[in-house]
């Protein structure tokens, strides 16, 4: 397998990771699922790092490995560990309908990416495609999911869809942008989740209808 | 001796500020007066270093720090000028607003340091955002005021506080997602284009070579930074947490995340139509902008005439405002970009006014519902004439601050070409102040409700919003020569344009003329402010 087709290949496998986080119906399952992805993503940078010779990208990674990997995910599971799926809002959309859309956001993003011309692009037009996607399929996740546990996990997706186009097209940032990234991602994530329990605690729910109060 | 302490020190002003405020905290109910008085230092030390910094940078040119990471320019003093006055401003009145809410019980005493916290946490990451000639800080700046002023819209930590907190940071780091994916864009573009890749975080850097982007990726780039962070903007759609967020608040905040927050963001957005005029001519950045603002204006003005919670009303003023400074981007040229900063000052202090003055009715109501505040002129004199003179400043009335760049706006419009759309924009705005004139009609005007005893509040309420008064006031009728310069550098800067010339269209034009209906060219004998005219050239790279 050449370099290019392996760093494709782990993108195509981050798009299919994202899809199984948003159809993962127990939060602490969604939080191993996107542990897992993560850990695909930290094998992108290892391969880009390979690729072009960069040695910043290695130390990416390892930042990554232990933020992405590990924190985030162990922040998330531990939250939300005792948390059952079945007192959980269901999406509002069936796990067929969530696959088609994946599809259909693929396809807009194939589309979005064509006309690209980067030079350091040219080989991996499918990375900036999958880290496209993930944008959408994270917006997507956090639109129509109604458990507000779920939204977490959308903008994770989300983060981790830049973090991958910036590793591939901008690996030559310094490494304190690296880390300043990554440690935005734990701040807000912990902030969710703080605001998360906190709701949880006053309106005894994980339901984002029950957050309607304040609408005009 | 390098001015870059100045930068150095108004960083550290808030830092320390900020880490009070947490010591504070963990000390206890015990801690208030000592969080109180280094709040109060803090906010005007900071005050007083923006204004030096301001007064350097118009005197001798930009100032850079740590490798041209962070840079004072005139776009960025602009707006790191209001973050500190309105930091000022909400921040004296903060300290009756807060001891009131003790006093009500509403705050335990112990939970003050908390505020002063994430208050000053909030005022470094907006300096920050200003401050940032790095294109990812600057996306890391805007995150954080995210992060900081959550546990602020939280604060009460009663259930719709809550739910506008959890709104407030879903939408906008989602929001701002799109914006760090606009901004790897450019950044990635700039890299491989670039003979010194090391230079493409720097802004300065990616403005002077802009038209080697790629043309393809730059409208891409562009559309993620304007909705990413036009979200933190509170332009229409992406509008939606900041009712919920700024009626929540306590009002001092509100004032901050009104009058400074929103307006911090259009400044990212601003930094990259300079890129995006740059390389792909200002046709779509000026399309995408006068769309985003004219829908904001249209949708704000209907809520704001039926409105009946004083804070949502006012935080549906904050999207038309930012629809109007959307709208003036839109237009560009010198008039255009002119009543777009002008206006961001304006809004800001305005906005202060009158979320300071919203805190006043609740203090003496214990309502914002405007059904049921009634007769305030009566009740508490003082109080109803400031909010009765900063609805005025709000509807665009004249002599306050925001007619002067409303106007200015409008000859921006109707000089591109654009009359419909500025007859628009007029009736739009004349909805705007007809709801205003509803509220002095109903609430701050009549017979107050048997039984409420009358009096006003004390002087540490009232003596801040007198001195917002005298300044929104002032920017009416007199403009400061300083605000003037900085204002005028800064449009300069903004149409630092190696295309403008030969792309000019419409809103264009104009952008070859100096706007000598305002004021009398400022620039007489400076060198450019552009990134090229530096006296203090950054390194490339970190």
């Amino acid at each position: 397998m050449t370099g290019p087709t392996l760093v494709n290949t782990l993108a195509t496998l981050l798009v299919v990771a994202a899809l199984f986080v948003v159809l993962a119906r127990k939060p602490a399952h969604a939080a191993l699922l996107y542990s897992l992805q993560s850990l695909i993503l930290v094998g992108a940078f290892v391969a880009i790092a390979y690729l072009f010779d960069v040695a910043p990208l290695y130390h990416w990674a390892a930042t990554s490995f232990v933020t992405k990997t590990v924190l985030v995910p162990a922040i998330l599971y531990f939250a939300f560990r005792r948390t059952e799926a079945s007192g959980l809002p269901p999406p509002l959309l069936t796990p067929a309908a969530t696959v088609a859309l994946a599809a259909v956001v693929v396809v807009v993003a194939t589309i979005a990416v064509r006309k690209v011309q980067l030079p350091l692009a040219a080989d991996f037009k499918p990375v900036m495609v999958v880290s496209l996607s993930m944008i959408f399929l994270g917006l997507a996740c956090i639109i129509t999911e109604r458990d507000i546990l779920k939204q977490i996990f959308g903008y994770c997706l989300m983060e981790n869809g830049s973090h991958l186009a910036l590793a591939l097209l901008g690996h030559d940032a310094p490494e304190l942008v690296e880390i300043g990234i990554g440690s935005d991602a734990i701040f807000a994530v912990i902030a969710l989740t703080f605001f998360a329990t906190k709701i949880q605690g006053v309106v005894k729910s994980f339901d984002d209808r029950a957050l309607m109060t304040l609408k005009d | 001796m390098s001015a870059s302490w100045l930068l150095a020190a108004l960083y550290l002003t808030y830092v320390v500020a900020a880490a009070a405020g947490f010591i504070g905290r963990a000390i206890g109910a015990s801690a208030q007066v000592f969080v109180e008085a280094v709040h109060l230092i803090a906010v005007t030390l900071g005050l007083a270093l923006a204004l030096a910094i301001g007064g350097h940078v118009l005197v001798d040119g930009n100032i850079f720090l740590n490798g041209g990471w962070f840079m004072a320019d005139p776009l960025g003093c602009v707006f790191a000028g209001l973050v500190a006055l309105v930091g000022f401003l909400a921040g004296l009145y903060s300290i009756g607003y807060v001891r009131h809410d003790v006093a009500s019980g509403r705050v335990s005493r112990a939970r003050v340091g908390t505020y002063y916290g994430f208050y000053h946490l909030f005022l470094l990451t907006m300096t920050l955002a200003a401050t940032s000639n790095n294109i990812i800080l600057m996306w890391v700046s805007i995150e954080g005021t995210t992060l900081s002023s959550a546990f602020l819209v939280g604060f009460y930590q009663d259930r719709p506080a809550l739910e506008a907190a959890w709104k407030y940071v879903i939408i906008c780091t989602v929001g701002v997602g799109f914006g760090l994916y606009g901004t790897v864009l450019v950044f990635s573009n700039a890299t491989a284009a670039f003979a010194d890749p090391a230079s493409a975080i720097l802004w300065t850097e990616i403005v002077k070579h802009a038209a080697q982007l790629d043309k393809s990726l730059v409208p891409i780039a562009f559309a993620f930074v304007l909705v990413g962070f036009g979200t933190k903007g509170g332009l229409f759609p992406m509008h939606v947490w900041l009712p919920d967020a700024h009626s929540q608040a306590p009002s001092p905040a509100s004032a901050l995340l009104s009058g400074a927050l929103t307006a911090d963001a259009l400044l990212i957005v601003i930094r990259y139509i300079v890129i995006a005029n740059g390389s792909i001519g200002p046709a779509i950045p000026q399309t995408l902008l006068t769309i985003f603002g004219i829908l904001s204006i249209g949708v704000a003005a209907p809520v704001i005439f039926v409105e009946r919670d004083i804070k949502r009303l006012l935080a549906y003023c904050t999207v038309e405002n930012m629809g109007i400074i959307a709208l003036a981007l839109g237009l560009g040229g010198p008039l255009g970009i002119t009543a777009a900063l002008l206006h961001a000052l304006n809004h800001g202090l305005a906005k202060t006014l009158m979320f300071c003055g919203a805190g006043n009715i609740l203090i003496k109501y214990g309502t914002r519902d405007l059904d049921k505040v009634k007769g305030l002129m009566r009740l508490a004199p003082a109080s109803g004439a400031v909010l009765i003179a900063g609805s005025l400043a709000l509807g665009g009335a004249p002599p306050f601050a925001c007619f002067v760049s409303e106007f200015t706006t409008v000859v921006a419009g109707v000089e591109a070409g654009y009359w419909w759309l500025m007859a628009i924009a007029v009736l739009l705005l004349a909805v705007v102040l007809s709801g205003f004139g509803r509220m002095i009609g109903g609430s701050l005007l009549g017979a107050a409700p048997a039984g409420m005893k009358s009096g006003d509040l004390g002087p540490l309420i009232l003596v801040p919003l007198g001195l917002t008064l005298a300044l929104v006031l002032l920017m009416g009728v007199y403009v400061p020569k300083p605000v003037r310069q900085v204002v005028a550098q800064a449009t300069e800067s903004v149409l630092h344009l190696p295309q403008a010339a030969s792309d000019a269209g419409p809103g264009t034009r104009s952008a070859l003329l100096w706007p000598d209906v305002l004021f009398p060219h400022p620039r007489a004998g400076r060198a450019a402010s552009a990134p090229d005219g530096d006296k203090t050239a950054p390194r490339s790279g970190g």
